[in-house]
């Protein structure tokens, strides 16, 4: 009687949930087959750009030759781990096991599949291996550690294709056209006097063109998020074991918070124009900025009646945008070497959007570095200070307001300055330094805010719990504070950044930090700061007008967030609990 | 099944200390950065738990219950004092041995929803004491979690819910399981129904006790609810602001309660036996501040029974007359112990208006209409005299002096009054021990104490 209860009971919990994530695939595989169909398809579509990645990492592993990461197409890849990990932070305080699905599930790359399927798995074995590892570490650090194991596995693998594929194959494969390559809907040509165009898509004017491959590469991120989406939901309603949790009303309230759209409308816009940068420009920055003189272009001389080549610089002399009718290319208009310029030129002849969408990709690197840092920081000391409290605050909290103390400005131009000739200044031309001097001064304006809730969530009795079984002070920390802790992480990180972006551009408006001529928004606003009131206008209005949308659009994105996770706001969440209550009592 | 009975049964284990508390204190030091009095929340407290007992500790709100309970199980470090766990003093472990300790002794929380972590599932919960201590594998682990859901009354399933999705009820039998994880001998209930429903009241309460004959536990039960103790305890103690007023077999404190304390307690529930031989006494008044406990005897601010002295010229004052320097001079103590700023104190002095009243109006009012032997018709206008020049500690000390009797000078000692029963109070005494002076006007005085 007993041993037939027992089989009955075990056989139910065998059934309840001791599958691993490999065994509820397979027992279910349609969406899961489905949804890595679309991915690849999705995949596909760039597997040019991603087999020319591969070939230059590898190649650049292989001589180890230095300087790909500034204008590489690695620094998307790269910029796309980064980006995933943001995104799966910003779907709330995972358990292991979700967060790793997510960032499978995102499909960072084709390893994407094996490193879900060995994640997966770790959720399990992690127990029998570190005993005191939580399920549901959270920390921005090991957010960050995926991204970074991502990587590598990406440049390692990358050398190992090389090498086993063949440079030649490899860059065969490289050499097909891919969906938002610049050479498949071309916008660069020149029109001869009968008024058609050569060497544009389809004849297309170059207007056109680039406006037709804008909206190719918007609507292909756009399906790469839907699709992640779409991933996040199947593996909800299919292979989740848990069938509600308090996040799944954090997300659904994020849905119906319409300032919050708002806000990530412009965040992908901004997201997607760091990513594309090197496709989005009707021409690139290495042409136009970094060596104009080294790149040439055809276009049709009126006066000699045939094609003739010209260099890049030469051109720029003759389009500058210098503030009255005769040296002017506003917005929306040609320049007399049949080139568009969405946004008009520059002062020195350059275009102006190819300028932004290069500089988003720099301000968005700043913002994240300088945000991933001084986030950690004042997360780790906001632990402190509020599980130890007395003097470990103390210390804390007079170290905080001598960096506050200072004016902050100060600090940033006196260690922009002092440490612009050392090593830490050359990388990146000084956008590192950059970064890591507003991380250091911004930490406690962090701090600050972090402290109050943490010391909030330090009282709560289930630490009391946890203290009473013996439970280590970092596994308190870790499971039962930061998790607490992450939605106001969000919501101050990211009104923090669009900050950082702001103090970036301040900082290059007045001359300091990034140097020229690397495209960073500030210093195309100081550039046309002398022609604001003239017909170059648009040299200093566009970028100020962008650097405003987007700090709003950070900010509105962090409002959402913090209506999202507070409760308070909408009580609804409790009508979904009760319709899971179990028996008993 | 059947071995856990045999292991209930055996008599030898029964009956021995398992925990034994010697003159515990524990203090919590002043917010206050400078100057600041500890709070003595547990002040000298001695008893023992017997192997497989439920002890009872009772109390109003404040009286030190629940901060005796949490230093038993090292959530709060004792000042002073040993706790004797199984002959080991567990007051001074650290490090891994006190981890290695924290498994025999677990805590049920009063609050189940404030006492979970709500994003964590319920088999995390539950798994989480036995990730901590490295207890089997990941597959045992699970199936000791099926075990613990079962043995509280709960299923399996409910291993991959949320605490949100829980009714209070089942969210403290989550507690509880979490509790048992790690296979504790002695558990601290902390009001562990009182946050909860009645109908669900009873529920967890047999579930205590089913698993307490089940996996031999021994429970302290700290409660403000005096029937749930009675019908659960096998041995109660009374706590009065820090100190333990009396403790003794259950049934027999509340039947037969020894101490003024416990039946001023006793008296405020609606009686179940109307029979019951002691005296009502009534429970006046709040208890004082834990910062500035009364001299003497704790209770001595608000006791009934409390010993008169013999005042010069052997005057015998009634009950009124007491009760009027009684009011005055609680009055006098509030007024010394509030937070009065230097401006106020200012203020007074010159006579201006503050937000109290003045001393002497205030004396007016509560001692106008009765009137004192001399001599303490003097003592009286010398209090009032001193606390309208604004020294008002002097003024208590003058009246403390004058009318304060034994109880405000020494502290009770403990007095055995039966088996295993023993009480805090100076009416053990025998030159005490009749208690009609002061009870004279109460409905049905007389024999209050008798038997003592
Ligand atoms: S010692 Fe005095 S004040 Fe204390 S309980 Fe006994 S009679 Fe009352």
């Amino acid at each position: 009687m007993t041993g037939e209860r027992d089989q009955h009971r075990n056989a139910g919990r065998r059934h309840l949930d001791e599958r691993s994530l490999r065994e509820r695939v397979t027992a279910n595989p349609r969406p899961a087959i489905l949804w890595i169909a679309g991915l690849l398809a999705l995949l596909a579509l760039e597997l040019g750009t991603i087999a020319g990645v591969t070939l230059e990492a590898g190649s650049w592993i292989g001589t180890r030759t230095t300087g790909l990461w500034e204008r590489g197409g690695l620094s998307r890849v790269a910029l796309l781990a980064v980006a995933l990990v943001g995104l799966v932070g910003a779907s709330g305080r995972l358990s292991a096991i979700d967060r790793f699905r997510v960032t499978a599930g995102a499909g960072v790359d084709a390893e994407g599949d094996s490193n879900a399927a060995v994640d997966a798995d770790t959720s399990e074995s992690n127990e029998s291996r570190v005993p005191n590892t939580p399920r549901a570490v959270d920390t921005a650090v090991i957010a960050a550690l995926v991204g970074t194991v991502v990587v590598l596995a990406i440049w390692v693998g990358a050398a190992g294709l090389v090498r086993t594929v063949g440079q030649g194959t490899l860059t065969w494969i490289a050499d097909l056209p891919t969906l938002t390559a610049r050479e498949v809907i071309s916008n660069e040509g020149y029109q001869t006097p009968d008024g058609t165009w050569h060497g544009t898509f389809l004849g297309l004017s170059p207007a056109v063109a680039w406006a037709l491959r804008v909206v190719v590469i918007y609507a292909y991120a756009l399906l790469w998020v839907g699709w992640v989406f779409v991933g996040y939901r199947w593996f909800r309603t299919h292979y989740r074991r848990v069938e509600w949790t308090p996040r799944d009303d954090v997300v659904d309230r994020l849905r119906r918070h319409r300032w919050a759209q708002f806000g990530m409308v412009v965040v992908f816009v901004f997201l997607v124009m760091a990513l594309f940068a090197p496709v989005l420009g009707p021409t690139t920055a290495e042409a136009d900025l970094y060596g104009p003189y080294s790149h040439t272009f055809e276009y049709y001389d009126q006066g000699s009646g045939s094609v003739e080549e010209l260099t890049v610089g030469e051109a720029n002399l003759e389009t500058r945008s210098v503030g009255y009718e005769a040296e002017n290319v506003g917005p929306m208009s040609y320049d007399e070497y049949d080139r568009f310029h969405p946004f008009g030129t520059m002062p020195d002849g350059s275009d102006l959007f190819t300028f932004l969408v290069a500089g988003a990709r720099i301000s968005l690197v700043i913002g994240l570095l300088s945000v991933g840092l001084s986030g950690a920081l004042a997360t780790v000391f906001a632990l402190i200070s509020a599980y130890y409290r007395g003097l470990a605050d103390l210390v804390l909290v007079v170290t905080g307001d001598t960096v506050m103390g200072v004016p902050r400005l100060l600090l940033l131009i006196l260690l922009t300055v002092l440490l612009a000739d050392t090593w830490l200044g050359g990388l990146y031309d000084g956008g590192i330094l950059l970064a890591v001097v507003l991380a250091v001064t911004g930490w406690p304006y962090l701090w600050r805010s972090f402290r109050g809730p943490a010391l909030q969530i330090a009282e709560a009795e289930w630490i009391d719990a946890a203290r009473g079984f013996g439970q280590s002070t970092t596994v308190i920390m870790r499971t039962h504070m930061l998790p607490y802790l992450v939605g106001y992480l969000l919501i101050y990180c990211s009104m923090v950044l669009g900050g950082v972006i702001l103090a970036v551009a301040g900082l290059s408006f007045l001359g300091l930090g990034i140097t020229a001529p690397t495209p960073e928004w500030g210093r195309a606003v100081n550039l046309g700061q002398d022609y604001i009131a003239t017909t170059s206008w648009h040299i200093s209005l566009i970028p100020g007008l962008m650097i405003t949308l987007v700090v709003t659009g950070f900010n509105a994105l962090g409002d959402g967030v913090r209506d999202a996770i507070d409760p308070k706001a909408d009580d609804s969440s409790s009508d979904n609990a009760s319709n899971a209550r179990g028996g008993g009592v | 099944m059947s071995e856990r009975a045999a292991r209930v049964e055996q008599p030898d284990e029964r009956g021995d200390p398992l925990v034994v508390v010697d003159e515990l204190r524990s203090y919590y030091e002043s917010e206050r950065l400078l100057g600041g009095k500890p709070v003595k929340a547990v002040d000298g407290v001695s008893f023992e738990i017997r192997r497989g007992e439920t002890l009872g500790i009772v109390g109003e709100s404040g009286c030190g219950k629940t901060t005796l309970g949490r230093t038993l199980v090292r959530l709060e470090e004792a000042t002073d004092g040993t706790v004797r766990y199984d002959g080991t003093d567990v007051t001074t472990l650290s490090g891994t041995e006190l981890k290695r300790w924290r498994k025999n002794a677990q805590l049920v929380f009063q609050d189940p929803t404030a006492s979970l972590n709500e994003r964590q599932t319920v088999g995390a919960v539950i798994r989480e004491p036995l990730e901590a201590h490295s207890w089997g594998d990941p597959h045992s682990r699970r199936e000791r979690v099926y075990d613990l859901l079962e043995l509280v009354g709960l299923a399996p399933e409910h291993y991959y819910r949320y605490p949100h999705q829980f009714s209070g009820g089942q969210k403290q039998r989550i507690g509880i399981a979490r509790a048992l994880a790690l296979e504790p001998d002695f558990l601290v209930l902390d009001e562990p129904v009182s946050a909860l429903d009645v109908s669900v009241q009873a529920k967890i309460l047999n579930l205590l006790s089913d698993l307490q004959a089940e996996l031999d536990l021994t429970y302290l039960l700290i409660a403000h609810d005096l029937s749930v103790v009675r019908h659960v305890c096998d041995r109660v103690g009374v706590m009065y602001l820090g100190k333990l007023m009396e403790l003794g077999p259950s049934e027999e404190l509340f039947s037969d309660p020894a101490n003024p304390y416990t039946q001023s307690l006793l008296s405020a529930i609606p009686k179940p036996d109307p029979s019951a031989p002691f005296q009502r006494l009534p429970l006046r008044g709040t208890p004082p501040s834990p910062r500035d406990p009364p001299s003497g005897c704790v209770f001595s601010t608000r006791c009934p029974l409390k010993i008169r002295p013999d005042i010069e010229g052997n005057h015998d004052l009634s009950r009124a007359q007491w009760e009027a320097i009684d009011r005055f001079r609680e009055v006098l103590r509030e007024r010394d112990l509030a937070d009065v700023t230097f401006v106020e104190r200012l203020r007074e002095r010159l006579g201006l208006s503050t937000r109290f009243t003045p001393i002497p109006t205030v004396a007016e009012e509560l001692l106008g209409d009765v009137s004192f032997p001399d001599s303490v018709e003097a003592a009286l206008s010398r209090a009032v005299d001193r606390a309208a020049e604004g020294e008002v500690s002097a003024a208590r000390a003058e009246l403390a002096d004058a009318l304060g009797g034994v109880c405000e000078r020494e502290q009770p000692v403990r007095h055995d009054v039966g088996e295993g029963h023993s009480s805090r109070c100076h009416r053990h005494l025998e030159a005490y021990a009749d208690a009609d002076d002061v009870l004279e006007g109460e409905d049905g005085v007389g024999g209050v104490l008798e038997g003592l």
